[in-house]
């Protein structure tokens, strides 16, 4: 008999890769991005069954309340017939596009190679650390100790992200005609 | 495994309790709106169909069953009718995490020949330990009923109005979120049944530079601890249910209806219940967080209980600890109706926002006073920390 | 983990409560001759002249990039808030206002950065 962690666990997982493939499917983009979300929401439940809610909370707030959000806003600035035609002819684009799934397949290969024979090494969770409060609480101690200099690193790689953003968008050409 | 779909059983049928709750309000939300609007222009409103107008909206209801339906001919299915369906979740999974009135607990009891065994209820649907967190994360999907709803349209005015109504709301969720930033260092935790347990008690007591001052007739209430963080709060939260001053997304001037304008029918009250359930959403945090929650002022949480026990309402521990729990969620009710009440109040009272004016308003002005507030807080805060 | 299965279920209720009102409704109504004027895009009346498929501004793509790395930055804050006062209690609070000090500067610096390169004026 599953026991409802369990049937949670396969349940979400089974979700976020029907729609994990959704995303990839759909000739329709806003379709993808859509499917995206749903994606997004189960690997937060997933996050939830690991009792790691903090984490979940997290998932929800950042990558579907905010990336995916971005996506669908994005999806709607485009002209999406003429964007298609544009990406999907040229020896170029086809070389680039090879490349990439070449690249991003090679790395999924070497990922699988190098840990299959290995055992996993799962430290088991400290017994302190039950409820959600706690748990958050033991993240913040470590984030502000131990990965403290990350975590300014951060600060500045978002920083860095802004200043680019703003740049890119004040550049014209491309597919995009200049109105 | 017994146990285990009980627990299910008996969740799933006090969220369920919750959303009735929440559709139930909303009738009588719209009722109030445009009674209290019609007071303030010196009109009469809705006041034929029974006693005050109150079955207006029962008659509305079964009107827009019977609406054509209608769907637009370059419309894309999933998302025209998927949208609305969105609308009604977000609210409702929000106000299900949040305490509506005190735990209590049931003694052993026989009913239906069985032996029921004792429980600890909470008035919550559900409790993942991290409260706010969840809340913000689950109502900040609330963005994507607006975008499915104008993308599903195939309309220009419906497609400007979701983008106008995202971005508006992915704005003004920055300041939200930052403004609690400083009730939560305040307060030391996410879990609301602690933020409230702590607002509880009554002389208002502070830590001011090491010296320990109370001021005797003010509860112990958030928003003396973090007033400007509960300003940013309310304010934000009329922007984030696109309320007036705020309501860009369907300045009828401009863009006919906004996002819903194709709608007709059911599916555009389920959008106002969506609306209204995310203005309950804002009022009940902001009455967990500043206001003290479902607990009363000047009473102490006990003395209700004794008050029951002994003034003879309920005879048996278990009746008599659940009618405290009823007394504690009314008034919780009465503080969150307290809000929707400046909610209608402001929205008859303000005019609209420019939509430059409103993008100026989320990120120079409400953006950094809210960083203010939480640096602030934190500086007095290491200074001097608050006795618990 | 029951509380988060009772959850899904209930999001499957919503979800399904949703759809009937929408199946119910639409079951209801009287269903007349389609119409072709009453088929186009609502324009207050006047035949429509663009379609939803025209382009809108870039702002709202930049409004939201910024939303993103804003939210971000804010939702550091949150486990900082959640034991800043665990760190003040042991005698570290010096050090926790320090660190968030100086990401508190650089989000600072940010928003300053992007309010004096007008991305965030609207009537650019």
């Amino acid at each position: 008999m599953l026991s409802s962690a369990d049937f949670l666990f396969y349940f979400l997982g089974l979700v976020s890769l029907v729609f994990g493939l959704g995303v990839v499917l759909f000739r329709n983009p806003i379709y993808s991005a859509l499917c995206l979300v749903i994606t997004m929401i189960s690997v937060a439940g997933i996050f939830g069954t690991l009792d790691a809610w903090f984490i979940a909370g997290v998932q929800l707030i950042v990558y579907a309340g905010a990336v995916t959000v971005l996506f669908v806003m994005v999806l709607m600035l485009f002209d999406l017939k003429h964007e298609m035609k544009t990406f999907s002819k040229g020896v170029i684009g086809n070389g680039v596009k090879l490349a990439a799934s070449g690249v991003l397949l090679g790395m999924l290969g070497t990922y699988i190679w190098a840990t299959y024979a290995t055992e996993p090494t799962f430290k088991p969770l400290p017994a302190a650390a039950t409820s959600s409060i706690k748990a958050t609480k033991d993240l913040a101690t470590s984030l502000f100790t131990t990965y403290i200099f990350s975590f300014e690193v951060i600060g500045i790689l978002l920083l860095v992200i802004a200043v680019g953003a703003v740049t890119l968008s004040r550049i014209t050409g491309g597919t995009h005609h200049a109105d | 495994m017994g146990k285990d779909v009980f627990e299910i059983v008996v969740n799933c049928v006090k969220m369920l309790l919750i959303f009735l709750v929440m559709v139930q309000l909303v009738p009588i939300l719209v009722w109030l709106e445009r009674r209290v609007s019609a007071f303030m222009q010196n009109r009469f409103g809705p006041n034929r169909v029974g006693p005050l107008g109150l079955i207006q909206l029962l008659a509305d209801a079964v009107k827009f069953l019977f609406k054509e339906p209608f769907f637009p001919e370059k419309g894309m299915a999933v998302m025209y009718y998927g949208a609305p369906i969105m609308a009604l979740i977000p609210g409702a999974l929000a106000l299900a995490a949040i305490p509506l009135g005190a735990p209590f607990h049931l003694e052993q009891f026989t009913w239906l020949g069985r032996e029921w065994g004792p429980y600890d209820f909470i008035m919550q649907g559900y409790d993942f330990g991290v409260g706010i967190v969840i809340v913000l994360g689950v109502s900040s999907l609330g963005a994507y009923s607006l975008l499915m709803a104008g993308w599903g349209s195939s309309n220009k005015y419906s497609l400007l109005g979701a983008l106008r109504a995202s971005a508006q709301m992915v704005s003004y969720e920055l300041a939200l979120g930052l403004s609690l930033v400083g009730i939560l260092m305040v307060f030391n935790t996410f879990s609301f049944y602690d933020i409230i347990a702590q607002q509880t008690g009554m002389p208002l007591t502070f830590n001011f530079f090491g010296k320990v001052h109370s001021i005797a007739w003010l509860p112990n209430w958030g928003i003396f601890f973090n007033p400007l963080g509960a300003l940013i709060f309310f304010c934000a939260s009329f922007a984030e249910t696109n309320r007036l001053p705020f309501d860009l997304p369907e300045a009828e001037g401009e863009l006919v209806a906004g996002f819903h304008t194709e709608y007709g029918g059911f599916a555009l009250l389920m959008f106002y219940i969506g609306e209204y359930g995310h203005m309950m959403v804002a009022s009940a945090l902001m009455a967990t967080f500043y206001f003290g929650g479902y607990t009363i002022p000047y009473v102490a949480n006990e003395s209700v209980a004794n008050w029951v026990s002994s003034g003879g309402l309920a005879t048996h521990p278990n009746w008599a600890a659940f009618l405290t729990s009823l007394i504690f969620f009314l008034v919780f009710l009465l503080k969150v109706f307290l809000f929707l009440l400046i909610y209608i109040w402001v929205r008859w009272t303000l005019p609209r926002f420019r939509y430059d004016q409103l993008m100026d308003l989320g990120w120079k002005t409400m953006l950094p006073w809210a960083l203010f507030n939480t640096v602030l807080t934190a500086v007095w805060l290491a200074f001097s920390h608050r006795p618990v | 983990m029951s509380a988060l299965l009772a959850f899904l279920i209930f999001v499957g209720i919503l979800a399904g409560f949703g759809a009937f009102l929408i199946i119910l409704s639409s079951s209801l109504g009287p269903r007349p001759k389609p119409n072709p004027a009453k088929n186009m895009p609502y324009e207050s009346g006047v035949a429509g002249t663009e379609t939803a498929e025209s382009r809108v501004s870039v702002k709202f793509y930049l409004t939201a990039i910024l939303f993103i790395i804003f939210d971000i930055e804010i939702i550091f804050m949150y486990p900082w808030a959640l034991s800043f006062m665990d760190f003040v209690k042991s005698g570290q609070g010096m050090y926790i206002l320090g660190a968030m000090g100086i990401f508190i500067f650089l989000f600072v610096v940010g928003l300053i950065w992007e309010v004096k390169s007008k991305a965030l004026d609207w009537n650019r």
